[in-house]
């Protein structure tokens, strides 16, 4: 009896509580729609071609708002990288279990049309609760070939969400050693690495941190938050050993797995050397294999296995007329060859508008992209030069490297390894807007405008896009959503190459029509001359900045309206001229009364970035003060009078 | 294309419905003719370019456009390859690159589906490029395997994946395959039109009388061609032996032959479709046809009457295991929903209570479907499903508390409008519960959506109407027009100081749809951003302080109380003063920027914005008023009033009220309606002289 009464009283004790949501700090629920419990990951390399990882992941979501994002797992897996297990549950706010995740419920599926070839599949499980706070588990193994890569530890990495603890440990064979970089961690975060027979053991952790907010013009959130980035020293893919001692290293990896696949058909190296006597200069002569490359081929992503690192061949290319970035950069490397002129390189990149730059002092894989290189040597009066080479893109002009690949390090893949180098920068000069609008006022208070507006570098990126890819219709919309008018009608609208000898340009004409312009008080018209160059505002800053300021690049934007007064009107009133200097920039704006009698309002903003790619929060309040100065500036008006004649 | 009308209004219209009925019972034809024999050769050869479609000049009409269909041609007929009936559907396109921007039509994707034994399997695939060279000869690259992948999707879906060659601005790129398909039910259908401009597309298909599809047409480019045509078709069966231990082996093979209808439709010249703001889907502009299994006569046997009615649909779905069986096993919710059976006498708010009840137990996983993924005692232990799970199991708790509740299946904007005409269940892709209430109101509801009442439908549901799914007769069309409304109720209280400085009091209350929006902005930003983007609409003035009310409160409209602060800029008083009081809280452009539409505007509800402004003057200073105005929209589609007016000395009192009474106003009314929107800006932005007394 006692035996029994004892079993029961066992089988009836509830579990204990896992992960009770009211156990959470208040100060980690502020602004946080997430808590991350815990987050502890394991590495273990077991030589240089294989690791396993394994986490162990909990995850309180508080609010609607975090279900999405923190209630579902997805792991991406490839032929290079397996899944060994997944398993979940899901806890009520008290901590009591609601459900185990079943091998039924995960679901396993293709990317889908991100590319035309890839082997990369990806399985995910949804534990999503009707109600919040709930708390979900995760526990997963993944078994990787592809020691390039050592996974990067962020426990906390995204806004609103805050972290409990994490910890991570990392064990290697003691003859492997292992790079790490580590990032804002605080202090106490790192243990000594401990060596047990052959292996040696290395521990991080993490404290508590409450939820971080993205803030406008702020660096990517990845750059904010504490990691540990891991790389290895030697590692094996497929059979191909390397090593990630340096960036020479590294690079003498990737062109080793390029090396003999730039072979090209006879008649096309016969076609590239008839340049030769057509365009003597090697630049004009490199435009003309440029234009022969993007007149002929097309950029279709294929990612598989090594393939993903490994270039398809020359002649693959030259027969099916397309590749992907790497494909395409090493059978211009061929054609460009075949022209006879000096060695160019395939030099991979972090592309990406707004993406974080290359960690210069942690050689690793850090790149998505590969573009081409070609240094040109002086020759007579003209200087040594660099080419670089977007050989992705059909429309992109020659030798220009805009947002997506500019301004950052690119890693060149020479047969001496790899060499990191700086991808070009455009100054504000170079990131041009110059517009010129011109205004007929009629006596109901409405207008027609001509518009002509030249954008160059940068500031043509859009454009450019949008000239070549879109047709007229898609062109109108873009451009009426961009108009920060109340009510419009364009009648008309153009755009049209317009390069300078050193940059790409395009240029937009329009025709408008304006209902009503400007305001009506009785017998006058308050209108602001500045139609189409408002800066807009800043977003309201609630609180004090707390994140530094990235500034976006130096600009320069020009604009001339005329105002062609209707008879019967004249200018009552012109506003002040406005000269603002900062050193973010400098702005300045007149309005004027011509000869004879057209208004003109000339406008110059200089934006620049001071030097370094962020600057203190301190110095927001600064900067936002010379923004609102230049909208109360922008918003300046006019006014008009009807004469009594 | 000028008259755009509802697809429904275009089918009565065009009088271009295909329906197969009525034919006579046996069909047998006594000749053996060629299986696929359709009349008339073939619009386009496969491997045989056309020289005319190298030169330029027959291309400058589509000057705008990245690339253009020259030839779609596809036909579907019956066939017997080893043995087994299956649908046969071969397609050969050609298209004309003109711009780089048309490459991505060298790619193509073609979804394969498969279900236990059935499935659709790709052969014969083969394709090429031809670009004229400077002599002028065609040069000819040829689809080779190194452009072809197929991708396994999911469970249910392989896509087969190819890329075309040498692939140029100017050249014309071909490409042809074979669909074969055991599931019958799904004869193919056909899109003639597309987001580039289609030259010609052709569409012939048969099948053996015994078998009756419904046709059905969709959108607004009429038909070139339409025929009709009788042939037949020779199979050879494989019988199987029907009982005993050799149950399902060969014994045989049967040669039939049948005759069959044809159909031959072609559409030329169908412009190019695109998406345009407050739309449902731009497939619903489509030209298309649709093909769903009516029934199947096979002679001396009775007809099997598939879906030709809506008594026979509906008694498909009650005896479908992922609809209505999942009904028949819902005992375990008698418990469950007892309490809220006894607090709720009155039946509706019964109803709302047993929705909440759902509400809380399950979460729906953002799919909108017409079946289950299980049954509602696994969805209910899963606490998740898609919206079939999920209000099935309302449906079947609302039962449980003692209401007449039927499934209500619609479509969602996502998935386009529906035709009333005809019962087909393809159209529909989402389910609702439907509660009669005493006296024959109905109460629609949907456990979705927690930040709505149980009175709100979600936006995705706001598509004109559905249908019922009553356990016994044909059902009945509901409409789902929201009596809610998009409600946005801004009360102001302006001072204005004698320098020209301005102090607003201002009070937002986003009520009915606007209401749902906010709350999701809400969730999603939290209440500090929520605060600082409003700020933000209001550049150049500061906001000290915010208090929201109405958080929870789902009933009441959330509501958002704020100061507003704009400094005089000098310090000196001004003689005459210009304020446009309203343009703060006005929207800042006309959400219609485009001069000419070609669709409807779908809102799916109706809406009114309001401001009411008083203006309080610095002591000593008058205003000239301005003019009121009314603008209607034609039809009572709608109103703007704006009035002003001194309700005492030193007093202005503006009101701007916008009122929108359609839940869509057809392309013939955009006009109008942007022009309301222009006056009303207009108004908004108009500004008040005001003046010291005396000046």
């Amino acid at each position: 009896m006692l035996y029994l009464f004892f079993t029961t009283l066992t089988l009836l004790a509830p579990p204990a509580p896992k992960y009770p949501a009211d156990a959470i700090a208040p100060a980690l629920r502020e602004n946080a729609h997430a808590v991350v419990r815990a987050y502890d990951e394991k590495v273990v390399v077991k030589s240089a071609s294989q690791l396993v990882k394994t986490v162990h992941k909990v995850v309180t979501v508080l609010d609607e708002s975090g279900s999405d994002d923190y209630g579902m797992l997805a792991l991406d897996y490839s032929s290079l990288r397996h899944i060994s297990y997944l398993r979940g549950a899901v806890y009520n706010a008290q901590g009591q279990l609601l459900h185990q995740l079943r091998p039924s419920e995960i679901h396993d599926q293709g990317m889908g049309s991100n590319s035309f070839m890839d082997d990369l599949r990806t399985r995910y499980a949804d534990l999503r609760q009707p109600t919040t706070p709930y708390t979900v588990e995760f526990d997963y193994e993944i078994v990787s070939e592809n020691t390039l890569f050592y996974p990067d530890w962020q426990p906390q990495d995204a806004e609103n969400l805050a972290l409990e603890g994490a910890t991570l440990q990392v064990t290697m064979p003691t003859a492997l050693p292992l790079r790490y970089q580590e990032q804002l961690l605080p202090a106490g975060a790192a243990s000594a690495p401990v060596a047990t027979g052959n292996q040696t053991t290395y521990r991080w952790q993490l404290p508590a941190a409450p939820a971080l907010e993205r803030e406008p013009l702020a660096p990517p959130l990845d750059e904010l938050l504490p990691a540990v980035h891991l790389a290895p020293a030697t590692f094996e893919v497929q059979g191909h050993a390397g090593s990630l001692a340096s960036w020479q290293s590294l690079g003498q990896w990737v062109y080793q797995l390029g090396q003999g696949r730039d072979a090209l058909p006879p008649a096309l190296t016969a076609k590239m050397a008839q340049l030769i006597t057509v365009a003597p200069d090697p630049r004009e002569r490199a435009r003309k294999v440029y234009e022969f490359l993007q007149g002929s081929t097309r950029y279709v992503s294929v990612q598989l296995g090594l393939g993903g690192w490994q270039t398809a061949s020359a002649t693959a290319v030259a027969t099916g007329g397309y590749g992907d970035c790497k494909a395409l950069s090493n059978y211009t490397c061929a054609l460009l060859k075949a022209a006879g002129l000096p060695p160019a390189y395939v030099a991979l990149v972090g592309a990406g508008e707004g993406a974080s730059d290359v960690r210069a002092d942690f050689p690793s894989s850090q790149f998505n992209h590969a573009i081409l290189c070609m240094p040109l040597a002086a020759h007579g009066t003209i200087p040594a030069d660099t080419l670089w080479l977007e050989c992705t893109s059909q429309t992109d002009a020659f030798g220009y490297m805009g947002a997506f690949t500019g301004n950052r390090h690119a890693l060149l893949l020479t047969p001496e390894g790899g060499r990191l180098v700086a991808t070009p920068r455009y100054g504000a000069q170079a990131n041009r807007q110059q517009r010129r609008t011109d205004l007929w006022l009629n006596t109901e208070g409405g207008a027609k405008a001509t518009v002509r507006t030249q954008r160059l570098g940068l500031a043509q990126d859009t454009y450019a896009q949008l000239l070549h890819n879109a047709d007229p219709e898609q062109q109108k919309k873009y451009v009426s959503s961009r108009l920060r008018l109340s009510h419009f009608t364009i009648t008309s609208l153009r755009l049209a190459n317009a390069p300078t000898p050193a940059l790409p340009g395009v240029v937009e004409t329009m025709g408008l029509e304006l209902a009503s312009i400007g305001t009506a008080a009785g017998r006058r018209i308050l209108l602001e001359p500045n139609l189409l160059g408002r800066l807009g505002a800043l977003p309201a800053q609630v609180g004090p900045r707390l994140t530094p300021l990235a500034l976006p690049p130096a600009s320069l934007y020009q604009d001339t309206v005329r105002l062609h007064l209707p008879a019967g009107f004249r200018a009552e009133n012109l506003p002040q001229p406005t000269q603002l200097t900062s050193a973010y920039g400098t702005y300045s704006s007149t309005c004027t009364t011509l000869a004879d009698g057209t208004l003109q309002y000339v406008r110059l903003l200089e934006t620049r970035r001071p030097s370094g790619t962020t600057l203190p929060a301190a110095k927001y309040s600064e900067y936002q003060d010379f923004r609102r100065k230049i909208s109360q500036a922008d918003n300046a008006q006019v006014v008009l009078v009807k004469t009594d004649a | 294309m000028g008259v755009v009308r509802w697809p429904g209004q275009a089918l009565a219209g065009l009088g271009m419905i295909l329906l197969m009925n009525g034919l006579p019972a046996s069909c047998w034809a006594q000749t053996h003719v060629p299986p696929a024999a359709f009349k008339g050769p073939p619009p386009v050869r496969f491997g045989q370019p056309e020289a005319a479609d190298f030169e330029a000049k027959n291309f400058v009409a589509d000057s705008g456009a990245a690339a253009v269909v020259l030839c779609d041609y596809g036909t579907s007929r019956f066939a017997s390859p080893g043995g087994e009936m299956c649908v046969i559907h071969e397609r050969v396109v050609r298209l004309k690159i003109l711009k780089k921007a048309g490459y991505d039509y060298a790619t193509v994707e073609v979804p394969l589906y498969h279900r236990d034994e059935n499935k659709e399997k790709l052969s014969n695939l083969r394709g090429f490029t031809y670009v004229r060279g400077a002599d002028g000869k065609i040069l000819r690259t040829k689809l080779d395997d190194a452009g072809v992948f197929v991708e396994k999707r999911t469970d249910r879906v392989n896509v087969q994946k190819f890329t075309l060659p040498a692939v140029q601005e100017g050249a014309v790129v071909e490409y042809a395959y074979t669909i074969t398909s055991s599931m019958l039910s799904d004869y193919p259908g056909w899109t003639f039109q597309r987001d580039i401009p289609t030259r010609w597309s052709e569409y012939r298909f048969s099948y053996p009388m015994p078998y009756r599809y419904k046709m059905l047409y969709h959108g607004y480019v009429p038909l070139a061609t339409s025929e009709e045509s009788t042939g037949s078709v020779a199979l050879i069966l494989t019988r199987r032996a029907e009982f005993g231990a050799g149950a399902g082996i060969d014994v045989g093979s049967t040669g039939v032959s049948m005759t069959t209808e044809q159909h031959r439709l072609i559409v030329r010249n169908a412009p190019a479709v695109r998406a345009e703001p407050y739309i449902t889907t731009p497939d619903d502009y489509l030209t298309r046809i649709t093909c769903e299994l009516a029934g199947i006569q096979w002679p001396e046997e009775q007809y099997r009457d598939l879906a030709d009615s809506w008594p026979k649909k509906n008694g498909l779905l009650l005896k479908h295991e992922e609809f209505g069986l999942v009904l028949n096993h819902a005992g375990f919710l008698a418990d469950v929903v007892r309490p809220a059976v006894q607090a709720n006498p009155d039946p509706a708010a019964r109803a709302a209570a047993v929705r909440a009840l759902v509400l809380q137990a399950v979460k729906y996983d953002g799919s909108p479907r017409l079946l289950t993924s299980g049954s509602l005692k696994h969805t209910w232990e899963q606490r998740r499903g898609n919206s079939a799970d999920v209000n099935l199991l309302l449906v079947a708790a609302l039962r449980q508390a003692g209401l007449v509740a039927q499934p209500l299946l619609l479509s969602t904007r996502a998935h386009g409008y529906v035709s009333q005409e005809y019962p087909l269940l393809d159209q529909f892709n989402y389910v609702l519960a439907a509660v009669e209430l005493p006296g024959g109101h109905d109460l629609l509801l949907d456990a979705t959506e927690p930040l709505l009442t149980a009175d709100a439908l979600p936006l995705r549901c706001l598509n004109k109407i559905g249908h019922t799914v009553p356990a016994e007769g044909e059902g009945r069309w509901v409409s789902l027009a929201p009596s809610l409304r998009y409600t946005h109720y801004q009360e102001v209280k302006m001072t204005l100081d004698a320098q020209g400085g301005l102090t607003s009091q201002a009070r937002e209350d986003f009520g009915g749809y606007a209401g749902l929006a906010a709350r999701e902005k809400l969730a999603q930003l939290g209440e500090k951003k929520f605060a600082a983007e409003l700020a933000s609409e209001h550049p150049s003035w500061e906001m000290p302080s915010y208090q929201l009310s109405g958080t929870t409160n789902l009933g009441q409209p959330l509501s958002i109380s704020y100061t507003l602060r704009q400094p005089a800029e000098t310090a000196t008083t001004a003689e005459e003063l210009y304020v446009k009081p309203l343009a703060t809280f006005s929207e800042d452009s006309n959400p219609f920027q485009l001069a000419e539409r070609s669709f409807p505007v779908d809102f799916g509800m109706l809406r009114q914005e309001v401001i009411s402004l008083t203006l309080t003057l610095p002591a000593g200073y008058t205003a000239e008023l301005p003019k009121p105005t009314t603008l209607a929209l034609p039809d009572q589609g709608g109103r703007y009033v704006y009035a002003a007016s001194s309700p005492a000395p030193g007093t202005v009192q503006l009101l701007s009220r916008l009122t929108l009474d359609k839940p869509v106003y057809s392309a013939q009314e955009y006009h109008a309606l942007r022009e309301l929107y222009r006056q009303m800006l207009a108004k908004q932005a108009e500004a008040l002289v005001i003046k010291k007394a005396g000046s």
